[in-house]
C-alpha cells in the first residue's frame, strides 16, 4: 500500500514516464497528466494528496490548474515545478497557494522530501 | 518626437531579445529534465536489477553520475542566460547594485578564464538600491570588466568591488593592464569615433551609456601602476 497518491502533470511525455517510474520504483502511487484539462478530469475522479504541477503548459496553463485545483480541493497540496525560481509565475503560484516549488531539472531526493510534507499537510488539513 | 520614436523601438527591441532568449532557455530546461529523469531512471534500473558483480557495473554508475554533473552544470549555465534574458524586460526597475554586479561577474567569469586572467569581487555587506536600466547597467559594468580583463597580462587580477559612498553607489574596477588611466579618462571624455580602435570606441560609447543612466566614470592610477576605474550612480530609496 503506498503512503500517499500523487498527479504528476506535464506537457513533456518523456519526462512524466521516467519521472512516474522513479516514484513508483520508490513505492509512490503515481497517477499522470499531459495537460491541465486532463489533469482536472484526474482529480474529479480519484483523490491525490500531493499534484506536481508545471507552471508552462500549453492550454490551461499551470498556475490556472492551481486555481481550480485549491478552490475545489483545498486540501490537495500542489508542488510546482518552474524552468527558474525567480519567474513571476513560480512567485504568482506561491501566492495563490502552492505547497512550494521544485526548480527544473529536479533532484529525486529533494522532491521525495517535499512530497512527503506536502502529503502530511494534505492529511492533517 | 523622431529621437523618442527611435528610443522607443530600441527598448521594445532589446524586449523582443529578452523575451526570446528567456524562452529558449526555458526549452532547453525542459530537455535537461528529460536527461536527468532519463539518467536517473537508468541509474535506479541498474542499481535494482544489475548484479554488483556485473564487470561493467562501476564503469556504468560512473558515466551516470558524470551525466548527472553536467546536466546540473548545463541548468546552471542556462540558469545565467534566463537571467540575462530577463534584464532586457523593463527600462526600468529598482536593483540591488551587489546582486547586478555578482550576476555579471559571473557571465564575464568565461571571458576572464580564456585569458587566464584571475576576475575577484568584493560586495560591500549591504544591499546597494538602485532605480536603473536593468540591461544597459548590465552592459557598463561587463564592458568594463570586459576593458580590464581584455588589458591584463596572464595570471593577473581584475578586481571588482561594490560600495557606498555617501549618497552614491560605487562599482570600482581595478587592474594591472597596459590600459592606463590616462588613457581612459581622456577616451571617456571623448565623443565615440569611427576612427577610434575597437577598444577605444568602446569605451567612448560606454561613457556615453553611463551619462545616459545618470552616472558618472572617473579612472585614477594608483601606487604600483595599478588602474582604478569608478563607476558612480546616485543611490535610490527602496521601493517598499
Amino acid at each position: 500500500m503506498a503512503e500517499y497518491r500523487v498527479l504528476l502533470v506535464d506537457d513533456e511525455e518523456e519526462f512524466v514516464s521516467a519521472l512516474s517510474e522513479r516514484l513508483m520504483l520508490r513505492g509512490i502511487e503515481v497517477d499522470s497528466a499531459l495537460n491541465g484539462e486532463e489533469a482536472l478530469a484526474s482529480l474529479k475522479e480519484k483523490e491525490f494528496e500531493v499534484v506536481i504541477l508545471d507552471v508552462m503548459m500549453p492550454g490551461l496553463g499551470g498556475l490556472e490548474v492551481l486555481r481550480q485545483i485549491k478552490s475545489t480541493y483545498p486540501n490537495t497540496q500542489v508542488i510546482l515545478l518552474t524552468g527558474h525560481g525567480s519567474t513571476r509565475e513560480g512567485i504568482e503560484g506561491m501566492r495563490l497557494g502552492a505547497f512550494d516549488y521544485l526548480i527544473k531539472p529536479v533532484d529525486i531526493e529533494e522532491m521525495l522530501e517535499k512530497m512527503k510534507e506536502a502529503a502530511k499537510t494534505a492529511r492533517t488539513g | 518626437m523622431v529621437e523618442k520614436v527611435e528610443q522607443l523601438s530600441r527598448v521594445k527591441e532589446i524586449a523582443f531579445m529578452g523575451k526570446v532568449a528567456a524562452s529558449l532557455s526555458h526549452e532547453i530546461k525542459n530537455t535537461l529534465a528529460i536527461i536527468n529523469e532519463s539518467v536517473g531512471l537508468m541509474g535506479d534500473l541498474l542499481g535494482k536489477d544489475a548484479p554488483g558483480d556485473w564487470p561493467p557495473y562501476s564503469r556504468f554508475t560512473n558515466l551516470l553520475a558524470s551525466i548527472e554533473e553536467q546536466v546540473q552544470r548545463s541548468a546552471d549555465i542556462v540558469k545565467r542566460l534566463n537571467q540575462f534574458a530577463h534584464s532586457m524586460d523593463k527600462s526600468l526597475a529598482e536593483l540591488d547594485l551587489n546582486e547586478k554586479v555578482r550576476k555579471t561577474v559571473m557571465l564575464a567569469q568565461r571571458f576572464a578564464t580564456l585569458r587566464r586572467v584571475n576576475l575577484e569581487t568584493q560586495l560591500a555587506s549591504e544591499p546597494l538600491h538602485l532605480l536603473s536600466d536593468p540591461f544597459r547597467l548590465l552592459y557598463v559594468i561587463f564592458g568594463l570588466i570586459e576593458r580590464a580583463i581584455n588589458s591584463s597580462p596572464k595570471d593577473a587580477e581584475v578586481k571588482v568591488k561594490t560600495e557606498r559612498s555617501g549618497e552614491r553607489l560605487q562599482v570600482t574596477v581595478t587592474d594591472q593592464g597596459t590600459f592606463e588611466a590616462g588613457k581612459i579618462r581622456a577616451l571617456v571624455s571623448a565623443s565615440p569615433s569611427p576612427e577610434a580602435e575597437q577598444g577605444e570606441a568602446d569605451l567612448a560609447l560606454l561613457a556615453q551609456t553611463i551619462e545616459a543612466l545618470g552616472g558618472t566614470i572617473a579612472a585614477e592610477q594608483e601606487d604600483g601602476g595599478l588602474n582604478k576605474v569608478v563607476l558612480s550612480f546616485p543611490a535610490s530609496m527602496p521601493i517598499i
